[in-house]
């Protein structure tokens, strides 16, 4: 029986513990081996990615000389995301990985590790771990440790992209033009996403900027755009909530009179709801605001499959809510 | 469900035996334990169920108290179906059997008796307090009423089953070895009690390890190898013929010794 | 103040679990079952997954009713391996647990694949948010809690009979399998209650821990059933308090950091605290008492045997009362030096003993007392010769060993008994008033 109860408290304590590695700070720099090393092969390049944010990138960068998969479907959580032998298959199949870093991807970071050693693979947060970029967050309660979330601002994540056409270009010099036009291009539209979410968050009330989600997701987001991050919960989505933290919230929202509170599409929505009942009570009527996608990208018929359309429905959840 | 008319014994009494045994086979996984079984009980005797070790006598008993299912074969409780016949039954399962840290005290577990006569839901009243008092009175345990049955010595406990049953008010009893781990003293009082059982026309079966007590105690037999061997009055069925025919070359004087140590050792 | 409306709610949200749990978990403590809420809390992951595959929604009510049926079904696997093969129940249970659970992270991962994803708020569902307990939980136990009260004071007798005594249950004609599965149920449906709202491991806890300590303090399961659910609810409530901020703004201290401190850790260390002092402190049960006991016997005793040496060193030279010497005393029997010099000193102090410091004395009350702790003795001696059966040459370590536990009563019984067979020892002499007056 113990051994029994072991067993599962293991199997959850990897959950926990990925999921709190996914917050930490990336270990180890891809090698450069590998970006030395050029694509001799068959075109398109065989790419594959993880998250929704990173696939949906190297889309726009590669055009049709690539041929790009993303593991983790709309919905997923990338924290908590297992490899499954078919992924592991088609990674090592791949000429080219790309993946987040930062510990995102925390139950593949020993994968990654060893795939970079013998394929050309490559975290894109990496560029701003190098010039250890000061907008890299270090949460509190993570002291050392940098968050992983940083495509919620899209100037971060056009960081990210730059890097990325970077290794493209030096793995295929063949295409090197192509990609350049790509990335100017997606640089621009993440350029028009930036402006669209200022213009649009700056229609809030100054006094309605306070963004309540279940975890800290949206540090980078708030820091960009003058919005206050009020998470229930640290970086982790693992970690129980506080009374003590509860009432810090409650009492905030109470005080300044905030309109909504958001639930996230990845998380159980309980405790986001549990705010309700003691605003009311002290006079404060608050509602749920709508659903984020703070770790993941939407289902194709939300229209925020892809990053843009994330950016954009997210935004649009928190100006209608908070205006 | 359990609390039967009581009136069915007179009725049935004068025609069909106490209980009668068809064609029984008892199997535990795909072992058979006993086979074909076939026996008849008359009313008011002091039956002892003698047998070596693994022999199946508490098989016997827990598959005639539908403890244990019948591979085959049928049990008859004055000549009709064990289920509608339960309250006519009472139990002293094996010392062992049960929990003795329970918190329970005595008159708990002698009130337990009468369960089946209170049916569900309610709890037991005065008049079952009295049939407790007076079954504790009978087995000589009144000064221990109140006591948590974990403070009890082997031959108590014992006792305190032995009253459980007789709170059971019924016309048979079967007992899995109620002289285990009880002093001499106890035995004596146990089989007295008995006797009286008998006398007012209840059949008691007891599972009996003691050959040399089975002449003196028992009125009437049910020999036991895994087949019946022989059953039927003491006299003329506890024979040495027989009693070598169910322990096999065994029955040697050593073999008794062993026999003798080998029950104090508790018995699953 | 904020903080008190919520630290209310979800006080009274897991007192209330913690009593429920309390209760029905006693029986499955008494029944060795304790396991079966940890095995219903993993049992309810494949139900819960197969809930939200077939809905496509997080909704508590829905995923609650997931876990329910395979909690339910989990139990029933449970019975069948138990009752059918010959599984053991501690085996049965872990047969189940995992195989269940192994099923409901095959699912979780078919889950991971699927375009909707989602799988984090399953995941979140077993580890529970104690703080974030509304109204509308509360009210949910609340239902819960009466629900097991009807059931349990209900069928009282015949739960009680079938943890005892299934066999017995069975023979005498109850459904025992149904009553199991009446009992199980209930505490399936408590356990899928609070799994949400205080997650895996603090509802194993909540289960097991309030039984588990109330057997220390009482014989009787009515009470153990009351105390279980006291020491639920006070687990549950001031675990809660500890957590919350009021400690502090009420006492100022900043012993517990509320902002720091979740609730649900918190409530399983309060239970295991109240586990602890009964394990230590519980009258006759617990540690501290059987130690004191023991010593208490042991000194009582080598009291006993003191005063019979003296007797049976003085009974020669009867009636009169010689000195003896204490080196002779000492080697009489094997006993601490300490032990005995005690022993004269109190005896003596009692008016008992002339004590100088190489010889000691009975005095009349003394000598009176030590006749009758003897005769007690012999009394048993003789009765386990004549009537327990028992080998003769035992009976003197036996004596030593059971005399000491004989009740009043039976000595009055036996002396009379042995009186009648013309095998009382001498009976000793009238004890005066006041042994001072004689010294």
């Amino acid at each position: 029986m113990l051994q029994l109860q072991m067993v599962w408290r293991i199997a959850f304590l990897c959950v926990w513990a990925g999921t709190m590695a996914g917050c930490r700070n990336e270990a180890a720099p891809p090698t450069n081996a590998a970006v030395a090393r050029t694509f001799l092969g068959q075109h398109p390049i065989d790419v594959v990615c993880t998250t929704g944010p990173v696939t949906d990138m190297l889309r726009k960068l590669g055009g049709e000389h690539l041929e790009v998969t993303g593991l983790m479907g709309p919905g997923v959580d990338p924290h908590l995301y297992r490899a499954v032998p078919a992924d592991i298959e088609r990674l090592s199949a791949a000429d080219m990985i790309f993946y987040n870093g930062l510990h995102l991807e925390g139950r593949m970071a020993d994968l990654f590790e060893q795939l970079a050693a013998r394929k050309a693979t490559f975290a894109v947060t990496h560029a701003l771990v190098e010039v250890k970029d000061r907008r890299l967050r270090k949460p509190p309660e993570f002291e050392g440790y940098y968050d992983p979330h940083v495509w919620h601002d899209p100037r971060l994540w056009a960081e990210c992209v730059k890097y990325a056409a970077q290794v493209l270009s030096e793995f295929d010099p063949s295409h090197q033009d192509e990609y350049s036009r790509n990335r100017d291009a997606y640089l621009k539209e993440l350029d028009e996403a930036d402006r669209y979410c200022r213009e649009r968050l700056e229609t809030i009330p100054a006094d309605q900027r306070v963004l309540v989600s279940a975890h800290d997701a949206f540090g980078y987001f708030c820091i960009a755009y003058g919005l206050t991050s009020m998470p229930l919960k640290g970086v982790s989505t693992e970690d129980e909530v506080t009374i003590g933290r509860m009432d810090e919230v409650v009492a905030f929202l109470v005080k300044q009179k905030i309109k909504a509170v958001f639930v996230e599409s990845a998380t159980a929505p309980q405790i986001v709801r549990a705010l309700i009942e003691p605003c009311r009570e002290h006079g404060h009527e608050v509602r749920i605001g709508g659903e984020l996608y703070a770790d993941a990208l939407g289902s194709p018929a939300s229209g925020a499959d892809n990053y843009l359309g994330m950016i954009k429905a997210n935004v649009d959840t928190i100006v209608s809510a908070l205006k | 469900m359990i609390a039967e008319s009581q009136s069915t014994p007179s009725t049935a009494r004068a025609t069909a035996p106490a209980l009668e045994i068809h064609d029984m086979t008892v199997a535990y996984h795909r072992k058979p334990v006993l086979w074909d079984i076939d026996l008849a009980v008359p009313e008011g005797k002091l039956v002892g169920i003698v047998g070596p070790n693994g022999a199946g006598k508490t098989t016997l008993i827990k598959a005639v108290l539908g403890l244990l299912p019948l591979a085959s074969g049928k049990v008859l409780i004055y000549g009709k179906p064990y289920d509608e016949q339960r309250s006519l039954i009472g139990y002293v399962p094996q010392r062992e059997s049960v929990d003795w840290d329970f918190p329970v005290t005595v008159n708990d577990v002698v009130l337990m008796g009468t369960y089946g006569r209170v049916g569900w839901i309610w709890r037991p009243g005065a008049a079952e307090r009295e049939i407790a008092e007076r079954c504790l009175a009978q087995v000589g345990m009144s000064d221990f009423a109140n006591r948590q049955i974990r403070q009890l010595s082997g031959g108590q406990q014992q006792r305190v089953f032995l009253a459980r049953a007789l709170a059971q008010d019924a016309m048979i009893y079967f007992m899995d070895e109620p002289f285990s781990g009880v002093d001499a003293a106890t035995e004596a009082a146990i089989i007295e009690l008995l006797q009286k059982l008998r006398s007012a026309g209840k059949t008691v079966f007891v599972v009996h390890h003691d050959l040399q007590t089975v002449r003196s105690y028992f009125d009437y037999v049910i020999l036991l190898n895994m087949r019946l061997v022989a059953y039927g009055p003491t006299e003329t069925t506890f024979t040495p013929a027989n009693l070598h025919k169910t322990y096999g070359g065994r029955l040697t004087i050593l073999d008794e010794a062993a026999e003798a140590v080998r029950k104090r050792e508790p018995i699953r | 103040m904020i903080a008190a409306s919520i630290t209310t709610n979800v006080m009274l949200g897991t007192a209330l679990l913690g009593a429920t749990a309390g209760v029905i978990g006693t029986f499955a403590v008494l029944r060795r079952r304790a396991l079966v809420s940890d095995m219903l809390s993993h049992a309810a992951l494949p139900g819960i997954c197969v809930a939200f595959l077939i809905t496509q929604s997080r909704d508590l009510l829905t995923l609650s009713l997931g876990a329910l049926a395979s909690g339910l079904a989990g139990i029933a696997v449970m019975t069948v391996l138990r009752r059918w093969t010959r599984t053991k129940e501690d085996a049965a249970i872990g047969i189940v647990l995992s195989t269940f659970f192994g099923a409901g992270v095959v699912l979780l991962s078919i889950i991971q694949q699927q375009p909707t994803g989602n799988q984090a708020g399953l995941h979140s569902y077993l580890f529970g948010e104690t703080a974030g307990i509304t109204r509308r939980d509360v009210q949910l136990i609340a239902g819960v809690a009466v629900l097991c009260l009807i059931v349990v004071s209900l069928l009282y007798k015949e739960f009680k009979l079938l943890s005892f005594d299934p066999d017995f249950a069975t023979a005498q004609g109850w459904p025992t399998l149904r009553l199991d599965l009446w009992m199980m149920g209930t505490l399936a449906i408590v356990t899928i209650v609070g799994l949400p709202i205080c997650g895996v491991i603090l509802m194993a806890a909540l289960v097991i821990i309030p039984g588990a300590a109330a057997r220390f303090w009482t014989d009787r399961l009515g009470r153990m059933l009351v105390i279980a659910a006291l020491a639920g609810a006070s687990a549950g409530g001031l675990g809660t308090f500890l957590a919350s901020p009021l400690p502090q703004r009420l006492f100022g201290t900043d012993l517990l950091d509320a902002t720091k401190l979740p609730p649900g850790p918190l409530i399983v260390l309060t239970a295991a605290v109240f586990f602890l002092i009964s394990l230590l402190f519980a009258p006759q049960r617990g540690i501290v008492a059987r130690a004191v006991a023991e010593l208490r016997l042991r000194v009582r005793i080598a009291r006993e045997h003191l005063l019979r040496a003296l007797y049976e060193l003085s009974e020669p030279q009867q009636p009169q009362r010689p000195y003896i010497d204490r080196d002779q005393l000492l080697a009489q029997r094997h006993w601490s030096e300490w032990l005995l010099n005690w022993w004269l000193g109190r005896l003596a102090a009692r008016g008992y003993l002339e004590l100088d410091d190489h010889r000691v004395r009975l005095t009349a009350a003394g000598f009176a007392a030590a006749a009758d702790v003897t005769r007690t003795h012999r009394l048993w001696e003789l009765f386990l010769v004549e009537s327990a059966g028992i080998a003769s040459d035992h009976v003197d370590r036996d004596a030593d060993d059971v005399e000491h536990m004989l009740p009043a009563p039976l000595i009055r019984d036996l002396e009379e008994r042995l009186a009648g067979a013309g095998r009382l020892p001498t009976a000793p002499q009238r004890v005066p008033g006041s042994p001072h007056e004689l010294l």
